[in-house]
């Protein structure tokens, strides 16, 4: 059985301060969209992610508003200016009120 | 004569089945499709209709949308359309006040056809922005990139799609 909220962030192993990095996040999800129905024809309704916040260091720097139009255990890819070791905090929010987060540590590779 | 044109059709469908099979078919109909179309350019796509025209007013407002600075990277056919990737990349660069504000990506022919609004800020540097959505059938996808100093930039792919992700 999938894990509804299980996440993760991905980064790259090695970052240099001020390197813009790709930063991959992915939540367990099922995306119902409403339109499909199950094997006893009922309508199976709606229940998607529709809110993700991406804070670095406790400051905003990204939103994304989505739809159940986003595919099943959504994963989105962005950047982001790595400019100081600081927790990098994702958190999805779903149309029935769930909640769900997790982070990292941006640190700075010493060599 | 007939030995011929039987030895013609039989060099055929042996290019054709080692085509099948070196790539299998859906690689093969995608070259096929590449090479019949243009690349990119041409017309930009009009709303196909009131709800399309009206997202991408609230989104924007009266503001010109230009083609360029926007990439907008997906698979010609679409063989699943429950899970389509996309990527988008912008080389418009975060300087003083200018950075990428917001991505908006609308699948024309979607019941919701604004799959995501992507907001950013000065800190996430230059927009390389990936991610998977669902197609209900064929349709134009548009991605509508806002910069901070007014500008909006945009580019259109048609994704041909086999099977309905959407219901």
């Amino acid at each position: 059985m999938p894990e509804i909220g299980k996440a993760k962030i991905v980064i790259p192993a090695r970052i240099a301060k001020g390197d813009v990095i790709r930063v991959q996040a992915i939540i367990q999800h099922p995306m119902d969209t409403g339109f499909f129905r199950d094997a006893n024809a009922n309508i199976i309704p709606p229940y998607f992610i529709n809110n993700v916040v991406v804070a670095y260091g406790g400051t905003e720097v990204a939103q994304f508003v989505w739809t159940s139009g986003i595919s099943r255990d959504p994963i989105v890819g962005f950047t982001l200016k790595a400019d100081r070791e600081a927790p990098l905090a994702v958190t999805w929010k779903d149309n029935k009120g769930g909640v769900y987060s997790t982070s990292v540590d941006i640190a700075f590779a010493s060599s | 004569m007939e030995g011929l044109r039987r030895r013609n059709f039989l060099k055929l469908s042996a290019l054709v089945t080692a085509a099948l099979a070196g790539e299998g078919l859906t690689g093969w109909l995608r070259r096929l499709r590449a090479a019949a179309l243009p690349v990119h350019g041409g017309e930009d796509p009009d709303p196909p209709n009131e709800t399309v025209a009206r997202l991408i007013h609230d989104c924007v407002g009266d503001r010109e949308i230009k083609r360029g600075h926007v990439v907008l990277d997906m698979p010609d056919l679409a063989e699943d359309g429950r899970i389509v990737p996309v990527e988008i990349n912008s080389d418009l660069p975060v300087a003083g006040d200018a950075y990428v504000k917001a991505v908006y990506l609308i699948v024309d022919f979607n019941p919701d056809p604004l799959v995501g609004a992507y907001h950013f800020s000065p800190a996430n540097g230059p927009v390389a922005l990936t991610t998977r959505i669902k197609m209900r059938r064929t349709s134009w996808i548009r991605a509508i990139v806002e910069s901070s100093t007014g500008e909006v930039w945009a580019d259109y792919k048609k994704v041909e799609t086999t099977l309905n992700g959407c219901g």
